[in-house]
């Protein structure tokens, strides 16, 4: 399963294609689940080079309770740095970001063998 | 014929290019051409016999010190920017120009775009051939952009410390 | 310090014109990311993980007390309050918009700050000794030369677009407080025989991918010269380094193959070749930068202060802070104090704007209106008057300044890694946070006494870790953080790359694993020796025991 990321050109917000729009919430991205119609979708993101910056697909897979991107560094980017924990999305909270910061625990234990062995 | 912006007394201007462009597979056709480097090594002396304006382009990776010889028979040097990140063409134009007298037409082609403005025009370039769609008005408009220079170069620009001094004596 | 004049500014103005306009072309649509990139590059702006980073140049690391406050200003207005220097003592601004960016070049130039080739493949922001002007052991001020540096290289018309970026450290002591080895040109002054000033240049340092300690090309260069040697240098990288492979495009991959012989051979023919009065600074251009580093009014005083000395005595927390951060000055009477920036738990480097606020008043008041960023990523007031070490300190205690930990392991140099950085594999601060925890304790940090932690997120070496006394290099298994430890490592006079201990290990394992390392040390070490002094006679094989016996 794939995921649709980009910055947003003027503020390089962390932005996720939601099939209609771009929001800043990981939890409102499309997923795509054919690689064509994930590959179509990028191709479109590139288009809008006045919107945003360096669109990519993200692998995301199961966690408890939802999706998650599989790498860490999206995770990263999906909440705010952790040393900081009141910058980035992650200072609004919500249960979006509850299951992103649960992963981060699962890739530390063995919740992260089911990650990598969807990607 | 196409065409390229020629820089005449702190001003780009279109200019039409007499020059045809000659790969080293085809025949030389007659009139002013621009070869190879390699291929003026070749033919070099036959071509400056024929009476015509004679031009060589140089990779990016061919030292200008390779024309020493013919070097104030050539019409016009072509210097090559592969991509608009290699730098190497703007020593080799400082190169003919400060250190080798050249005075011909020195003329960027490749991966030239008007941001590059500045450098090009400082390191002696006349003629470019823009590989955007960049107007003479915006080459003059980007050269003229900075007051001052801090050193030096094939542009004879009088850098900021010849300034200072200037001021200095002015002063007194 | 150097005044800008109305060159200097208007050279400045007309920069951040430019960038307006190609600014405004981007967000207009008239440019493309990829036409875009390499000039925001220039202008120091960054797309990161969550934002725009903006790098601001803090030329060889030196402020007075209207910049600090208009970089606090500009942190608090465009990003959230704080900022982070850098191992280049730079300040990068982590939470930058775009449409922003040009009026904080604005605000900035009107301090004399800039982002101007803090990135992409030109010579880069200088740095220099962070004690300059106020060491005894110094022949001349590196600042004069850096300042001469930085004009030239502004805007280079020849050296915009280099094989890769370019760095440059200019001290002027036989102790390295610049990591001069490890640049891509190394400067150090030094009298000879007759008195006359020359430097001794070294080319083809660096970290990153494929480490190197800069060999010497030059012993003695006459410094009325310096600028056409430079050129004749870069002219040499400009024309032959590689331009093929990103990762062997560093002039350090140039002077290997070349060997140095060859390369410095290269270079003196080039510069033989070049018309040094055209390129050289005149005397009188020399002159005019010299007094802009002109001694600024010591007053004659005694070498012990009795309000000083009565209150560490008095104090064992001033006690502390003298011992580790104070400084002897050039100068009778005065001391250099330094900042830490690695409060336990923080983030190190950062610096939140009230602090700035802080630091800028400090050195208004009591440093000649001077303060310095060093590469260890630490702040500096480089001269204070001993009576006035007590106050200094009670205002940098009440600013959360005042941690009494300078060279020592708490004092851990860390690159934002991969909780900022587009480029990095694994984080890096929270790493160093775990590990300063562990030896919070400041009779416990002090007893272990000078050891220096770098932490890298990426084999691009931010965080100088092949230069640590232990280094850590953040990698990436699998998706999965990882650590690779090194040991012995040294920036300084006895630089050295360090050896790697053993296999990466797991996050959770780092902070456990320097307690071992440490534990072998203290175990191990004989009178007087620091920690790498007990690693170099004693080898890698007692610390990679302790570390991985238990894996059996």
């Amino acid at each position: 399963m794939k995921a649709l990321t980009a910055n947003r050109l003027t503020d390089g917000e962390v932005v996720f294609w939601t099939g209609a729009d771009w929001s800043e919430r990981f939890i409102q991205a499309a997923v795509f689940e054919e690689s064509d119609v994930a590959e179509g979708a990028e191709a479109h993101a590139k288009s809008q080079f006045t919107l945003v910056v360096d669109p990519y697909l993200i692998e995301v897979a199961p966690v408890g309770g939802g999706l998650a991107p599989v790498s860490y560094r999206e995770r990263v980017r999906a909440m705010g740095p952790t040393n900081k924990p009141d910058h980035g999305k992650q200072a609004v909270g919500g249960d979006d970001i509850a299951v992103l910061a649960g992963a981060h625990g699962a890739a530390r234990s063995k919740g992260r063998v089911d990650l990598i062995r969807r990607k | 014929m196409p065409r390229l912006i020629r820089w005449r007394d702190g001003q780009a201007v279109w200019a039409e290019d007499p020059f045809t462009d000659v790969d080293d597979d085809q025949p030389v056709p007659q009139g002013d051409v621009i070869v190879s480097l390699a291929r003026f090594q070749r033919e070099g002396r036959t071509l400056l016999g024929e009476g015509r304006n004679l031009g060589v382009r140089l990779a990016a990776d061919e030292a200008p010190e390779s024309l020493i010889i013919d070097l104030a028979r050539l019409a016009v040097v072509c210097l090559a920017f592969p991509k608009f990140r290699d730098g190497r063409a703007y020593s080799a134009a400082r190169v003919l120009r400060e250190r080798m007298a050249y005075t011909g037409e020195l003329r960027a082609v490749g991966d030239v775009v008007l941001d590059l403005a500045v450098p090009v025009l400082r390191c002696g370039f006349d003629t470019v051939v823009p590989a955007d769609s960049s107007s003479p008005d915006q080459w003059t408009a980007a050269a003229r952009r900075f007051r001052h220079v801090y050193q030096r170069s094939a542009d004879g620009r009088e850098p900021a410390f010849a300034q200072r001094a200037k001021g200095e004596m002015s002063e007194a | 310090m150097y005044r800008y004049d109305d060159i200097d500014r208007e050279m400045l103005a007309d920069r951040v014109a430019e960038f307006r306009d190609q600014c405004g072309r981007r967000l207009a649509g008239e440019m493309t990311e990829d036409q875009f990139k390499p000039l925001r590059l220039m202008n120091g702006l960054y797309l990161q993980l969550h934002a725009y980073m903006l790098r601001i140049a803090i030329p060889y690391g030196s402020l007075n007390a209207a910049q600090l406050r208009k970089l606090a200003q500009v942190s608090r207005t465009y990003d959230r309050g704080y900022g982070h220097f850098t191992t280049r003592t730079n300040l990068q601004l982590h939470w930058i918009k775009l449409k922003d960016a040009p009026d904080i070049l604005d605000e900035l130039a009107g301090v004399g700050l800039h982002a101007i080739q803090t990135s992409g493949n030109c010579i880069r922001n200088l740095t220099a000794d962070p004690h300059a002007g106020a060491t005894a052991d110094e022949v001349d001020d590196p600042r004069i030369w850096a300042e001469a540096i930085r004009q030239w290289s502004t805007f280079h018309p020849e050296f915009s677009f280099l094989p890769r970026k370019f760095k440059i450290a200019v001290t002027a002591s036989p102790k390295d407080r610049g990591a001069i080895r490890v640049y891509d040109i190394g400067l150090r002054l030094h009298r000879d025989d007759e008195g006359a000033l020359n430097f001794e240049v070294l080319v083809g340092g660096g970290l990153g991918r494929l480490p190197h300690l800069g060999p010497v090309i030059r012993e003695r260069l006459p410094v009325r010269h310096l600028l056409s040697y430079l050129q004749a240098i870069l002219r040499v990288y400009n024309r032959h380094g590689r331009r093929d492979n990103i990762h062997k495009a560093r002039i350090k991959i140039l002077v290997a193959s070349l060997g140095a012989t060859e390369f410095a051979r290269q270079v003196e023919e080039e510069w033989s070749l070049t018309d040094k009065e055209a390129v050289d600074l005149p005397a009188t251009e020399l002159a005019r930068i010299r007094a802009g580093f002109a001694p600024a009014g010591f007053e004659t005083l005694p070498p012990l202060s009795a309000t000083f000395e009565s209150a560490r005595a008095a104090d064992p927390a001033l006690a502390r802070f003298a011992r580790r951060n104070v400084l002897p000055h050039k100068h009778p009477g005065y001391a250099l104090v330094n900042i830490s920036l690695k409060s336990i738990g923080e983030t190190p480097g950062d610096c939140s704007a009230e602090q700035m606020d802080v630091v800028a008043d400090l050195a208004e008041r009591y440093s000649m209106n001077e303060a310095r960023v060093t590469y260890e990523q630490n702040l500096l007031l480089p001269h204070v008057k001993l009576d006035d070490v007590p106050a200094v300190h009670a205002a940098l205690v009440d600013a959360g300044l005042a941690t009494a930990n300078i060279a020592l392991i708490s004092d851990i140099i860390a690159c934002p890694g991969l909780d900022y950085c587009a480029l990095a594999n694994a984080r890096a601060i929270p790493i160093a946070q775990d590990i300063a925890r562990r030896f919070a304790d400041p009779a416990l940090a002090e007893t272990v006494g000078e050891l220096k932690i770098k932490i890298s997120g990426c084999i691009n070496a931010c965080g100088h870790h092949h230069v640590g006394h232990i280094g850590i290099l953040g990698v990436d298994k699998k998706g999965e953080e990882f650590y690779q430890l090194s040991l012995g490592g040294s920036a300084e006079d006895d630089a050295a790359l360090g050896q790697v201990l053993g296999p990466a290990l797991s996050a959770d394992r780092v902070a456990p694993a320097i307690d071992q390392l440490v534990e072998v040390y203290l175990r191990e070490r004989r009178e007087g020796e620091r920690f790498i002094d007990t690693f170099r006679r004693a080898g890698l094989a007692p610390f990679k025991e302790a570390v991985y016996a238990q894996a059996h």
